[in-house]
């Protein structure tokens, strides 16, 4: 069982951080934790906690202040610049814009470890080329210049370049971050199938909890304390990610690990009803600012059912109906009841 | 953002296109050399060129061949060559469209090197007295200043990102360069002072054959340190970060890159004086030429393309039929100038910066 996920990267009291002259930045205290091959990661965590400073360690593109980090059973630091680049490949925040540079071109790059010193692309490289293309579903853009594509097509030609590198870990610094939701699903879902099919390892950060709880094999989610590694599911259990947020702002829901946005509360409401309409209702009476409660209040809203195609709205001095959710609102809005 | 053109189906190498272009240019290469050896101040007629050519006699027009006109083409030729790669290495290097020996002060910096070398020591170094060692003296001098500079600004531009900004800390620091040079002319006696001149003036056409020898050998040095980083440069193109996580020593390389640059740019300013917008605007001609940001194309790309708009400034400064002799720097100036405004206007992120 243990050998079936090797750890390929795997780090004991890891400390990171910037140094500037004789100072040293510790940003995170010694850190611990393990990649399996084909394992997907994702690093969670807050604004300026380190989640980059910690991916641009793990690519050997800041030294590590403390610790030991291994890959493949071997310390980062016994890999030379281009030893390291057959082992683990990187990709940034930042959009590169080179005019002149076809999609084909910033792929060849990524065989950068593997040609001579010309850089001459033979046979054995275009055909690594064209297949990292064709897996990232860039095949109709291969001659396209980077700069007239969109943030989704770049960042899977990303994917492409760091694919043609062929190195078994892939460190990706917010990969989703400016893309729409359709191009952030196929990033993400790409990711996954190089996880499954090409047993990569990827470890990716991200603001986005919701796809890091369902997608990720692994979570790292990093805190001033430290760093916490668990399946999402068991940190789920745990009741980690309540601690992530302020609870009085955001509220945690540990049933399909969504977020919401916790307005001050301006009354409780019972909701009546069930089915899709039901659940629609509540999340609007929610954002509205009011509690969804089971009994204790005297204000109730019946969602429609088949006997009634109409909102109703009770309170013990009045009755409304409402064709929409939008006019329900509205009028609790104006009514602004106190229960 | 420029319209989407119609997709016209390439395949990822075009040799073919890539091949053609290559014999397009080399022919006019050749044309262009020729027509420099056959138009000057004085009118020889070609038949007279050709037989001076095959005849061992040593008349006028003979010596006219090859004591004038045959050094100051193969100058020129080296001329375009080296300031020509030295801007597209800048430019890759810096990640920087703007950037070229002239505009960044690397041409200044080879001048303080010269005034040193002719100013604070001996009149006696003069490009004229000198053969020999001498000449190496200046070029040494002049590819440490061209490399100081090269080091300052690879230190502003790994600080400042803003591209302009970099520019005119560039403009600056050859300000200042030139003020330091004139402040040694100020305390410097008459004849130091003349042969300093003499040399700014400097021109294509003055070379004599031992100084033509060390451009030769320097030239050829810079132009092998820039094909040996072909691979470099195309991944410095992803910029410092990627260019490590693909595998390259970026401290390593960037020496090489700056040693080469300073060799190729220095070596031309010790002999020839400053020459601008050859560096910043032949680049950029071989890319719209050639398509590509591939080093392997753009280097040999730039090699032709430079040598072949310094074999026609040369020969348009000259203006064939009259006794008159236009300054080369202000014929490369005017081609120069209108490719590097085109790039500016081009590009729509420049627009935010005025």
């Amino acid at each position: 069982m243990g050998n079936r996920i090797k750890n390929i990267l795997s780090f004991k009291g890891l400390e990171i951080g910037f140094t500037s002259g004789k100072l040293r930045h510790i940003l995170l205290p010694s850190l611990n934790g393990s990649a399996g091959k084909g394992e997907l990661i994702a690093v969670i965590g807050k604004n300026g906690i380190g989640k980059s400073t910690l991916l641009r360690t793990f690519a050997g593109l800041q030294a590590l202040l403390a610790g030991e980090l291994t890959i493949e059973g071997k310390s980062i630091a016994e890999y030379s610049r281009i030893q390291l680049s057959a082992k683990i490949g990187y990709i940034s925040t930042e959009i590169i814009k080179i005019s002149n540079m076809k999609v084909y071109d910033l792929v060849s790059l990524g065989r950068f470890p593997h040609t001579n010193w010309l850089g001459r692309i033979d046979t054995v490289d275009h055909n690594m080329i064209m297949e990292a293309i064709s897996k990232t579903g860039m095949s109709e853009f291969m001659n396209r210049p980077i700069t007239e594509l969109s943030d989704g097509e770049r960042q899977r030609a990303m994917v492409a370049m760091v694919l043609a590198q062929d190195a078994g870990i892939m460190v990706m610094d917010e990969p989703t971050a400016f893309l729409d939701i359709s191009s952030k699903f196929e990033i993400i879902q790409l990711m996954h199938e190089l996880t499954r099919s090409r047993e990569k390892t990827i470890i990716f950060s991200t603001h986005d909890l919701t796809t890091a709880v369902s997608q990720a094999d692994k979570i790292w989610l990093l805190k001033e304390q430290g760093l916490i590694e668990g399946a999402p599911e068991d940190l789920m259990l745990e009741g980690v990610f309540k601690t992530l947020f302020d609870d009085r702002k955001v509220q945690f829901n540990s049933n399909d690990g969504s977020f919401t946005i916790r307005n001050d509360e301006k009354g409780k409401i019972v909701v009546i009803g069930k089915g899709v309409k039901k659940y629609w209702t509540e999340k609007a009476l929610l954002r509205a600012g009011y509690a969804v409660v089971d009994s204790e209040s005297t204000v109730k809203v019946e969602v429609p059912s088949p006997v009634n195609s109409n909102w109703k709205y009770k309170t013990p001095a009045m009755c409304q109906e409402f064709d929409s959710i939008y006019e329900l609102v509205n009028c609790i809005r104006d009514n602004n009841f106190i229960s | 953002m420029s319209p989407k053109k119609q997709q016209v189906f390439t395949p990822p190498h075009s040799p073919n296109r890539s091949r053609m272009v290559f014999s397009g240019l080399v022919l006019m290469l050749i044309l262009f050399f020729i027509l420099d050896l056959f138009l000057g101040s004085v009118s020889i007629k070609p038949g007279e060129i050709i037989k001076a050519i095959f005849n061992n006699s040593d008349d006028t027009t003979k010596i006219i061949l090859t004591q004038f006109r045959l050094p100051k083409a193969v100058t020129a030729l080296l001329v375009g060559i080296a300031l020509s790669i030295s801007g597209l290495q800048m430019q890759t290097l810096f990640r920087n469209p703007m950037a070229g020996p002239y505009v960044l002060g690397l041409s200044s910096g080879a001048s303080l090197g010269v005034a040193f070398v002719i100013l604070g020591f001996s009149a006696d170094l003069s490009p004229e007295s000198i053969k020999g060692f001498g000449n190496w003296a200046i070029a040494a001098a002049s590819w440490t200043g061209a490399g100081l500079v090269m080091l300052l600004i690879m230190m502003i531009s790994s600080r400042v990102k803003n591209i302009m900004t970099v520019l005119i800390l560039g403009i600056m620091l050859s300000s200042a360069i030139s003020a330091i040079v004139s402040i040694m002319q100020y305390f410097s006696n008459e004849t130091m002072l003349k042969a300093y001149i003499i040399w700014t003036m400097g021109s294509l056409g003055n070379l004599t054959a031992s100084q033509l020898n060390v451009m030769l050998l320097s030239v050829l040095i810079g132009v092998i340190l820039s094909l040996i980083s072909v691979k470099m440069l195309n991944a410095l193109l992803l910029g410092e970060d990627y260019a490590k996580s693909i595998g390259l020593d970026v401290r390593r390389s960037r020496y090489v890159i700056i040693a080469g640059t300073s060799i190729l740019a220095g070596t031309i300013t010790a002999f020839c004086g400053p020459i601008g917008f050859i560096g910043i605007a032949v680049p950029h001609l071989a890319r719209i030429i050639f398509r590509t940001s591939d080093h392997k194309v753009l280097i040999p790309g730039t090699i032709l393309a430079g040598a072949i708009i310094m074999l026609a400034s040369d020969i348009i400064s000259q203006m064939p039929g009259s006794d008159n002799i236009l300054p080369v720097n202000s014929v490369t100036a005017l081609i120069g100038i209108p490719v590097v405004v085109w790039v500016i206007l081009r590009d729509q992120k420049y627009r935010d910066i005025f």
